[in-house]
C-alpha cells in the first residue's frame, strides 16, 4: 500500500499544497494534479529534458525528481516564466524558427532561461553544452541556438 | 510585398513555446479512464492460456479485453495480416495480448499483473536471409490466406511478404565477361522516429460510433484502420486531430487508437486514454526497416557501368503495415542518379519475429543511397578514379531515365548541385590526410583523421491527393478546413497560409487552419513525403482563387463597377491603378455573409501521374516518382583514433526546392533532417538480442543526436520553378534526410582509408577498422 503525503511548495510564486502518493514524480504532480501541462512528458527516465523545470533556480528533470522532496522548495515551470528575459527568449525562438513540433520547446526555454540568468553572454559552444540535456528531434538545434544569440545581441544593444 | 519566400512566423509557435499548446499526450476528457496494454515478452510463441477473470475483478477496473472480445478480423494498410490482439500466437516482443481500462493508471497496471496467461516460447525468426530459405519456419503459417487491403495480389511467398524484381536478361553474361566487377554489401539498422511526444489516443464509443482524439499525421488513415479492426464503416469512426509532438512517419498508421476504441466500447462508452510509455513506444514503433543491400557492378575498361545487380533484404517485422510498397525501392534506387547499363534487381520484404517496421522520413531511401554511394566510392577506388570526377562523368542529365522508364526532364540540375558545392568548398581543397596515415601497424597518432564525402540523390513527392475548403469570415480572415496536418514542419502554420494570403491579397496571419476532424474536414493524404506544401498548396490556390473571384464579384456589385477593374491588396479592395482603398475585404465579407451568400471556396489537387513502363518489373507496387527532386550533399568529418568518435565538422546541402515558400521553415527542415540522418549514420544503434528483444530499448541507450553533435548545415536552395507546385514550390521537407548516411560513411572511409559497410558507424567499428590498418 502506497502512502500519501501532503507537500507544500512554492509553484510559480504561489504556495501550493498537494497530495503525493509514494514516489510520485514531480512531473506527474505538475501535470496531473496542478494541470501544468507545459511541463512535457517525453521519456520518464531523465533523458529527453522535455520536463525540465527550475528547482530553487536550478534546472532539473522533473520526471526523475520525487515530488515529496519538493517540500518547502521553489519550483518554476514554463507557465511561471514570465520575466522579461524568458519573454524575450520565447519571442526569439518563435522568430528564428526554433519551434517545430514544439514538444521540447518549453523544457528548452526553461533550460535556456536558467543559462541566461547565470551567464550574461554565453558563446555558442556553451549554449550547445547547456542544451545537451534537451533532445530536439525536429530542428537540428541551429535555430534554437540562434534564438539565444539573438537575445544576447539584444542585451548588448540595451546596455550600450 | 510578396509573402512567398518570407520567413512568416508560424501561427502555433507562441502556444508551443509558452507551454499553452495541448498535445494529444496532454489531452483529457471528462470521466476519462486510463488504459494499459499487456504486451508479449516473447518474440515467438504459442498463446495457450488467457484468463481475464481475476483482472476483471480488480479494484477500479472497468474493462479488460483480449482477442476474444473484438471482431475476428485482420487489418492493415497494405496487407490484411494484423490482428488487434494476439490470438493463438505471439509474433514479436511488444505485441498486444490484452487491454485494461481502469479509473487510474496504477489500477490498470495492477490488473495487468493479474491476467493469467501462458505462452509456450518458440524460436524467433530474426535473420532475414535465413527466413528466405525455402525450408525456413514460417512467421505466418497462414500467409497464403492473406489478402491485400486493396488491389490485386502481388508476388510473395513464405516469409517473403512482398517481392519486387526486374531482370532484363543477359546480366550474368555481362558480369562473366566484364574486365572489372565490383561487389559490395551494406547493412543498416532500424531507425526509431523518436518524435518527442510518445503515441497516445483518447477514444470514446458514443452513439454507436468511435470518436478518436489523437495526434496523427494522417487522420483518414487512422479512421480506416480503426474501422477495419472494429469491423465498422469508415464513417462510424470520427478522428479529431490534436497538436502533434513530431511524427517523421511514425504517426502515419495506427498505434494505440483501435485498442483504445475497443476498450471504450467495452467500458460502456467511457472515454479511455492509452498513452505509450517511452520504452513501450520505442520497442513497438514502426521503425525505418533494417536492410541488407548486396550491390555489384560490371565495368568496362573505361569505368562505364555495363550492368548492375542488386539484391536487397528489408525487414518487415511481424506484420506488414505499408511496407509492401517499400519493396519497390531497391528497384527504383539500385540504378539511379548515375548511368547504368543493364539492371537486375530484387527487393525482398521479409517477415521476422520483430516489431513491424514502417515509414520513417524518406522511407527506404537513406539505406539504399548509403549502399549505392558507398558502392560508387568503391568503384572509383578500384578504378583509381577521383570520386567526384567519376560521379560527374556518369551523372544523370535531362532526358535520362529511371529504371522504370520514367524520363527525367530536369536531371541536369544535379550538375548545378555539384557546382554550387564546389563554389563553397573546392574539391581540391577538401581535407585530406592520406599522406599522414600510417602504412602499417596501429595508429600512433592522437590527432583526428579528416575526410570528406560527396553524394547525390533523386527523390519524389508523395503522390496522394489533398483537398480543403475555405470560408471568408466577416472580419476578412480566412478559416480553412482540411484533414492535412502540421506535424511540426510549419506547413499549415505558415506555408499554406502564405500561399492563401498571397493569392487573396491578405496577410498570412489572417489565415487559420485548425486541426482536422474527419467528420467535416476535406480528405487529405497525410503529412508525408513532402506532399503537404506542394499538393495542399495547389488545392489552396484553387480554393483561394474561388474565394477571390466571389469576393471581387460581390465588391463589384457593391461598388457598381466592373469586376475586372478591381484588385485586392493588403486586405483592401482597390480600383486598378488607383491608390485609394474603396472597401476592405472585411466589409465585403460582412455584406456577403448577411446577404445570405457567404463567401466560400474549395480546392483539390493530385500530382500528375507519370508515364512509365509497366513491364519494367514484377510486383512494382510503387510505380513511379511523382514530381522528382534533386539533391547533392557534402560532408567533412574528423575521426578520433583515440575514442573512435566521428565528428561531422561541416555539412553542405544543395537542394532543388522549386521555390522557397518559407525561408525559416526550409532552413529548419534541412537542418533537422540532416541531424536525424547524422543520428542514423553515427549514433542510433538498434540491435536485437537472440531472444528478439531490442538491446537499445530506451533513450539512454538509443542515442539521439544532441546540440553538441550537430554542425550548422549550410545550404543552397536551388530555385527552379516547378509547373507542378504552388508558386513553383516542390515539397522539400523530407528529402534532405536521404543523403547524410551516404556522405558520412564515405567521409569516414576517406578519413580512415578503410571501407565502411554498415550504419551506424559506432566508435567500436572505427577502432576495429583502425586496428586493422596495414593488415
Amino acid at each position: 500500500m502506497q502512502t500519501t503525503h501532503s507537500v507544500t511548495a512554492t509553484i510559480n510564486g504561489r504556495a501550493e499544497t498537494f497530495e503525493v502518493v509514494g514516489l510520485e514524480s514531480l512531473m506527474d504532480v505538475l501535470r496531473n494534479r496542478l494541470h501544468l501541462s507545459g511541463t512535457k512528458e517525453g521519456c520518464r527516465e531523465g533523458e529527453c529534458g522535455a520536463c525540465t523545470v527550475l528547482l530553487d533556480g536550478k534546472p532539473i528533470n522533473s520526471c526523475a525528481y520525487i515530488a515529496r522532496a519538493a517540500e518547502g522548495r521553489e519550483i518554476e515551470t514554463i507557465e511561471g516564466l514570465n520575466d522579461d528575459l524568458s519573454y524575450r527568449l520565447k519571442q526569439a525562438i518563435v522568430e528564428t524558427g526554433g519551434v517545430q513540433c514544439g514538444y521540447c520547446t518549453p523544457g528548452i526555454i526553461v533550460m535556456l532561461s536558467s543559462l541566461l540568468r547565470r551567464t550574461d553572454a554565453p558563446d555558442e559552444a556553451l549554449i550547445r553544452e547547456a542544451l545537451s540535456g534537451n533532445i530536439c528531434r525536429c530542428t537540428g538545434y541551429a535555430q534554437i541556438v540562434d534564438a539565444v544569440l539573438a537575445v544576447i545581441d539584444g542585451n548588448k544593444g540595451a546596455g550600450s | 510585398m510578396s509573402h512567398i519566400g518570407s520567413s512568416a512566423i508560424r501561427s502555433d509557435a507562441w502556444s508551443k513555446a509558452s507551454g499553452e499548446a495541448i498535445y494529444a499526450y496532454d489531452y483529457k476528457e471528462a470521466g476519462m479512464l486510463y488504459g494499459y496494454l499487456l504486451r508479449s515478452r516473447h518474440a515467438a510463441g504459442e498463446l495457450v492460456r488467457l484468463d481475464l477473470t481475476k483482472a476483471r475483478a480488480m479494484p477500479g477496473v472497468r474493462a479488460v479485453i483480449c482477442a476474444a472480445d473484438v471482431p475476428e478480423t485482420l487489418a492493415g494498410w497494405s496487407m490484411l495480416d494484423t490482428p488487434l490482439f494476439a490470438r493463438d500466437r505471439v509474433r514479436y516482443i511488444g505485441e498486444p495480448i490484452a487491454a485494461i481500462a481502469a479509473d487510474s493508471l496504477a489500477e490498470a497496471h495492477a490488473a495487468a499483473e493479474e491476467i493469467d496467461f501462458e505462452i509456450i516460447p518458440g524460436t524467433p525468426m530474426l535473420d532475414m536471409e535465413a527466413a528466405c530459405r525455402t525450408d525456413a519456419p514460417l512467421v505466418h503459417a497462414d500467409w497464403q490466406s492473406y489478402v491485400p487491403a486493396e488491389g490485386s495480389d502481388f508476388p510473395r511467398h513464405g516469409n517473403v511478404a512482398a517481392e519486387c524484381s526486374a531482370d532484363p536478361g543477359g546480366v550474368d553474361e555481362i558480369f562473366a565477361t566484364a574486365p572489372l566487377v565490383v561487389e559490395d554489401e551494406f547493412t543498416s539498422q532500424r531507425q526509431y522516429q523518436a518524435y518527442l511526444e510518445p503515441k497516445s489516443a483518447v477514444a470514446i464509443y458514443r452513439d454507436r460510433r468511435f470518436i478518436i482524439h489523437t495526434g496523427h499525421q494522417f487522420p483518414f488513415n487512422v479512421r480506416a484502420r480503426v474501422a477495419q479492426f472494429m469491423a465498422v464503416a469508415p464513417t462510424d469512426v470520427r478522428v479529431l486531430g490534436h497538436t502533434i509532438g513530431g511524427g517523421f512517419g511514425g504517426k502515419l498508421d495506427y498505434s494505440v487508437e483501435p485498442h483504445a476504441a475497443a476498450l471504450s466500447k467495452a467500458a460502456g462508452g467511457k472515454p479511455v486514454k492509452l498513452a505509450n510509455h517511452r520504452v513501450e513506444d520505442l520497442i513497438t514503433a514502426n521503425c525505418r526497416e533494417n536492410t541488407i543491400v548486396k550491390m555489384r557492378s560490371a565495368l568496362d575498361k573505361d569505368g562505364n557501368i555495363l550492368a548492375r545487380d542488386v539484391e536487397a533484404y528489408m525487414d518487415n517485422g511481424a506484420y506488414t503495415g505499408e511496407m509492401s510498397y517499400m519493396a519497390s525501392f531497391p528497384f527504383h534506387l539500385g540504378a539511379i542518379t548515375y548511368r547504368v547499363g543493364k539492371f537486375r534487381a530484387v527487393g525482398k520484404l521479409v517477415y521476422t519475429n520483430t516489431p513491424p517496421t514502417g515509414a520513417m522520413r524518406g522511407v527506404s531511401g537513406p539505406a539504399m543511397y548509403a549502399a549505392l554511394e558507398n558502392h560508387m566510392d568503391n568503384i572509383a577506388a578500384k578504378l583509381g578514379a577521383d570520386r567526384r570526377e567519376y560521379r560527374l562523368r556518369h551523372l544523370f542529365v535531362d532526358g535520362d531515365k529511371l529504371p522504370n522508364g520514367q524520363v527525367l526532364d530536369n536531371a541536369t540540375i544535379l550538375k548545378r548541385g555539384f557546382d554550387e558545392i564546389e563554389k563553397i568548398v573546392p574539391w581540391s581543397e577538401r581535407p585530406n590526410n592520406k599522406s599522414e596515415r600510417p602504412k602499417s601497424g596501429k595508429p600512433s597518432r592522437t590527432a583526428p583523421y579528416k575526410g570528406s564525402g560527396l553524394a547525390a540523390a533523386i527523390w519524389l513527392v508523395n503522390p496522394l491527393p489533398g483537398s480543403l475548403s475555405l470560408k471568408l469570415e466577416e472580419d476578412g480572415t480566412v478559416s480553412v478546413n482540411t484533414a492535412a496536418t502540421d506535424n511540426g514542419s510549419g506547413v499549415l502554420a505558415a506555408g499554406i497560409p502564405q500561399i492563401i494570403a498571397e493569392t487573396l491579397g491578405i496577410r498570412p496571419e489572417q489565415v487559420r487552419i485548425p486541426y482536422p476532424d474527419t467528420d467535416v474536414s476535406a480528405w487529405d493524404g497525410g503529412s508525408q513525403g513532402g506532399r503537404t506544401l506542394q499538393t495542399v498548396g495547389l488545392a489552396a490556390i484553387e480554393g483561394a482563387k474561388e474565394v477571390r473571384g466571389k469576393l471581387l464579384s460581390h465588391a463589384a456589385q457593391l461598388l457598381q463597377v466592373d469586376v475586372s477593374a478591381l484588385t485586392i491588396k493588403d486586405g483592401g479592395i482597390y480600383l486598378s491603378g488607383d491608390t485609394k482603398r474603396r472597401m476592405t475585404v472585411a466589409e465585403v465579407a460582412t455584406a456577403a455573409t448577411f446577404s445570405g451568400a457567404p463567401i466560400q471556396g474549395s480546392g483539390g489537387a493530385a500530382l500528375p501521374a507519370v508515364p512509365y513502363n509497366p513491364g519494367c518489373a514484377n510486383g512494382l507496387l510503387f510505380p513511379y516518382f511523382t514530381s522528382p527532386t534533386y539533391h547533392v550533399h557534402y560532408a567533412e568529418v574528423e575521426v578520433s583514433p583515440v575514442s573512435g568518435n566521428v565528428a561531422v565538422t561541416r555539412y553542405i546541402v544543395a537542394q532543388d526546392v522549386g521555390r522557397v515558400i518559407n525561408r525559416a521553415s526550409i532552413t529548419g527542415q534541412i537542418q533537422g533532417a540532416v541531424a536525424q540522418s547524422i543520428g542514423y549514420a553515427l549514433y542510433e544503434s538498434m540491435r536485437f538480442a537472440e531472444d528478439g528483444h531490442i538491446i537499445e530499448d530506451n533513450l539512454q541507450f538509443y542515442r539521439l543526436p544532441l546540440a553538441v553533435d550537430i554542425p550548422r548545415v549550410e545550404y543552397i536552395a536551388m530555385e527552379q520553378d516547378s509547373e507542378e507546385g504552388p508558386f513553383g514550390a516542390k515539397g522539400s521537407g523530407e528529402a534532405p534526410v536521404l543523403l547524410p548516411a551516404a556522405v558520412i560513411t564515405n567521409a569516414v572511409r576517406d578519413a580512415i582509408g578503410k571501407p565502411v559497410r554498415k550504419i551506424p558507424i559506432t566508435p567500436e567499428d572505427v577502432l576495429e577498422a583502425l586496428d586493422g590498418i596495414g593488415e
